[in-house]
């Protein structure tokens, strides 16, 4: 028994010693930014791999890219100091830059960084493959002039203006070809190592990352622009949105996202935090199962389109997520068509629905992930349908499953969300208007549309057309065409809600400025101590 | 009891074997038969059909449910679980980094529920019916039937939010990261190993409440059972006549109840030991603990079978280790069984 009577004592002691610990300063040094988020579905850092959004804003500032985008959406040079459009393509001349490694930047590097997006043809390459960019005939269209001057020649599925916003992409991330070169295990292309380390020329470096636990990068002191204000950027995972309140709250993270909308909203009162609602050109959508023989009819979708209380919805549950948006391009850009009069008329949809053959409704099952706001949406959108004589079944699973049933076309009714890579009618409804083959054996699970099986022959052709007129004005009224073609087909999917990412920063971080695609920049950041 | 023979204990080691090869089957079939992609986590949502197919045969998904679980067994017994998809990293090693961070959070927690639940139930025990007694029985009632992750976020509220006495989520403050390197994975150990006081303080300001919440709800169970066994005891001649004879209750205790219960004492410990080390999930994802609960159930999200079923088993493992540990301390230490062996 003497032992056990030692080491209750020693137990007890310790615990005293616990509470009479110095208690900790919480705030954050001033040379260090802290970011609190979900980290959960950041599998990779290798910029020609990783499309998750966190994942995009960690690598955005590790490396940089030929052009970018600032919040304004326009096109601005990065690696690129210049560069002439022809017929043909785009020559672009690089600035004097180097490698966090030393090594000079060079066109080679470019050429090596598109063909290895090509090459390794993971889901980041689907955007480019989508315009005629493939791995076949990368080595052809994009090569080095000189060490300096890098030459891009159309695929002729595009036009140079498309091709610039997709340069800006981080998919388009220039890599340190010699460093990455170096650890090309198994034909890879460095894939294994470059998903746990950086090799790029941006401000940043990858000092660390611990899965589900935090990145840290550190300052690149011979970044071309400057060294950065920040020693530090610690992006820490904090899954759970009331603890990662309490913590900006106390100061321990100087921005949160991620946060749920009861959370959000205690910020937007209190002194000392700012609220940013970053726009993200993307939707919350309801995609309908076409191959559904209730909804392949689009008098039921039509009915289901005046069924849903956008107003209610947008007021009560989406506040800072989504405004309501019923064209999958939002309303402030250029050549956007005013929303179609879509709101809930129950006495409408009753009637419509009758006209279909259905007076007596019938039952559907919507599946969403269970994460706001969606699942909210989900059974706001239970209730609404419920009234009009739709019988809903709420089925909520993880990302993963829900995925899957997507891609795999087995659900009635399901709640995804999308984001556009470019700030213009093209970007953000490309991935609503396009469906070159709807037959199941195509298995084209990567196109959005062909996922709701809905047969749009004529929208995709309209949308191929946009995407190669070369003439802005032109373009522009084939944009008006497509998105009126979109209302007048009554969708399978159906944009719902035009998104947007909140974010909260405490008032001591000057010009933190979420950027649309995630590609925030912390360099400019700094700090002011209390 | 029976007692101890090499035959029983050889008995007792296959025992422990099979139903860990049981719990090794179920996870393995349950995983696979579970409607994750694992395959679309790794290639992305907007992969075509080809890459999608390749990485399927590349993870060995093609091939039948069978010959997956045999494949999956051989490098076990090589110490090969897999790859992660979750890190890239190999599972083992994954392991080797989340486990001792779990394996801290629960070894300080079975601590404190020891240290406060034990000595609460003697004297719920001794002073049956008093004001402590009641008291210890309410404690753990509310223990019992409160779940942890509200404990979690109103600890975090009234401790690290309002009162500013322990440290916040995670297991250091950030400042501190990276300049202690793992040795034993175990933080509070670590930062002494290389006389980092400073670093040890804000390590231990930010493991006391998650330990503390996770210690109250196995001392619930601590102190109704140290109580019963305690109460058992006091009804029996012996201490009868020790207490008539003049002992007080502090003597009574510690000479002739806590000798009597240790054994019991111990198994209730080894149980709890092993609850906890299961609790922790909840806990690590409140107070963002990067522990195997919190790897597991992120591993869980993204379909990520290959770090799921290594957690399972080796949470599975040390909680049936425990109990092993538990039953064959009881045959060892246990003075009748003894008695019935000579």
């Amino acid at each position: 028994m003497k032992h056990f009577s030692k080491g209750l004592i020693a137990g007890a002691a310790a615990i005293v010693l616990g509470f009479a610990a110095p208690s900790v300063n919480a705030a954050t040094p001033d040379d260090q930014l802290v970011i609190g988020t979900s980290l959960a579905q950041v599998l990779s850092l290798d910029p020609q791999q990783a499309t998750e959004a966190k994942a995009i804003e960690i690598m955005s500032n590790l490396y940089d890219r030929l052009v970018k985008t600032d919040r304004s959406r326009k096109i601005l040079p990065q690696l690129a100091e210049s560069w002439e459009i022809d017929d043909k393509g785009i020559t672009f001349h690089l600035r004097e830059a180097t490698f966090a490694s030393g090594n000079p930047v060079t066109a080679d590097d470019v050429v090596y960084s598109l063909a290895r997006l090509l090459k390794m043809d993971q889901a980041a390459a689907a955007n480019f493959k989508r315009i005629g960019y493939k791995a076949d005939n990368v080595d052809k269209l994009v090569r080095a002039v000189d060490p300096k001057t890098v030459r891009i020649d159309l695929s002729g599925e595009t036009t140079a203006e498309l091709l610039l916003y997709r340069l800006a992409m981080n998919v388009a991330s220039v890599v340190d070809s010699i460093e990455v070169k170096n650890h090309v295990e198994n034909n890879d292309y460095g894939n294994a190592w470059l998903r746990t380390n950086s090799a790029g020329s941006g401000p940043f470096t990858l000092k660390r990352w611990t899965p589900n636990e935090m990145v840290i990068l550190e300052a690149n002191a011979d970044y071309v622009g400057g060294a950065p204000h920040m020693r530090r950027v610690i992006v820490r995972h904090v899954p759970e949105s009331q603890v990662e309140r309490l913590m900006l709250e106390r100061g321990d993270i100087d921005v949160a996202s991620a946060l749920s909308a009861a959370d959000l909203k205690t910020f937007e009162s209190q002194q000392g935090f700012e609220v940013q609602r970053v726009p993200t050109g993307g939707f919350y959508v309801l995609s309908m199962n076409a191959g559904n023989e209730y909804l392949a009819n689009p008098k039921v979708r039509e009915a289901i389109a005046y069924s849903i209380d956008y107003k209610g919805i947008e007021q009560t549950i989406m506040g800072p997520y989504g405004r309501v948006r019923n064209v999958p391009v939002p309303e402030d850009y250029e050549y956007a068509v005013p929303n179609p009069d879509w709101h809930f008329d129950a006495a409408k949809a009753k009637a419509l629905l009758a006209e279909a053959g259905y007076p007596d409704g019938f039952s559907l099952t919507l599946k969403t992930i269970a994460q706001t706001p969606r699942i909210d949406l989900a059974t706001a959108i239970q209730g609404s349908l419920g009234q009009v004589g739709i019988k809903i079944d709420i089925q909520q699973g993880n990302g993963s499953d829900i995925i899957a049933d997507h891609r795999a076309r087995n659900f009635d009714l399901l709640i995804p969300q999308t984001g556009a890579y470019m700030p213009n009618v093209l970007g953000s409804m490309e991935q609503f208007s396009s469906n070159p083959d709807n037959s199941k054996e195509a298995n084209n699970a990567g196109n959005f549309v062909w996922r709701s099986a809905w047969d749009i022959p004529e929208l995709t052709a309209l949308t191929a057309k946009a995407s190669l007129e070369p003439d802005a004005k032109k373009r522009g009224e084939l944009y008006v065409e497509m998105q009126q073609k979109f209302v007048e087909l009554k969708p399978a999917v159906l944009p719902l809600f035009e998104r947007f990412e909140p974010i909260v920063v405490n008032a001591r971080v000057k010009d933190y400025v979420g950027h649309p695609n995630q590609l925030t920049r912390l360099e400019g950041v700094t700090k002011t101590s209390d | 009891m029976k007692e101890l023979t090499a035959i029983e204990l050889a008995r007792r080691v296959l025992h422990l074997i099979v139903s860990l090869f049981i719990l090794l089957c179920v996870t393995f079939v349950i995983g696979r038969v579970l409607p994750a992609d694992p395959v679309g986590a790794i290639v992305g949502e907007l992969a075509d059909p080809a890459a999608y197919e390749a990485m399927r045969v590349r993870l060995g998904l093609d091939l039948p449910l069978y010959q997956q679980f045999f494949i999956y067994l051989k490098g076990l017994f090589q110490g090969d679980f897999g790859q992660a998809i979750l890190t890239g990293n190999s599972v083992a090693s994954d392991m080797l980094q989340a486990f001792p961070a779990t394996f801290e959070l629960a070894t300080l927690a079975i601590i404190i529920s020891a240290v406060v639940g034990v000595p609460l139930g003697l004297a719920a025990a001794l002073f049956r019916d008093s004001f402590i007694d009641k008291f210890a029985r309410v404690v753990a009632l509310v223990g019992h039937s409160i779940p942890v992750f509200w404990f979690g976020i109103v600890g975090l509220v009234i401790f690290y939010a309002t009162l500013n006495w322990v440290g916040g989520p995670g297991r250091i403050d950030v400042f501190y990261e990276g300049m202690v390197e793992p040795v034993t994975g175990m933080l509070l150990v670590d930062s002494l190993l290389v006389g980092e006081t400073e670093i040890f303080w804000n390590a231990l300001s930010h493991i006391i409440l998650p330990a503390a919440i996770l210690a109250y709800m196995a001392m619930a169970y601590i102190t109704r059972m140290t109580r019963s066994f305690t109460l058992e005891q006091l009804s029996q001649d012996y201490v009868i006549a020790a207490r008539a004879k003049g002992a007080g209750p502090a003597r009574t205790v510690a000479h002739h109840v806590l000798p009597n219960i240790a054994v019991q004492l111990i198994t209730v410990l080894a149980i709890s030991y092993g609850n906890l080390l299961e609790g922790a999930v909840v806990t690590e994802i409140v107070f963002s603990w990067p522990g195997i609960g919190q790897y597991m159930t992120n591993a869980l999200m993204i379909g990520d079978m290959n770090a799921v079923l290594a957690a399972t088993i080796i949470v599975g493992f040390v909680f049936m280790l425990l109990n092993f540990i538990a039953d064959i301390s009881y045959a060892v230490l246990d003075p009748r069984t003894r008695e019935v062996a000579r």
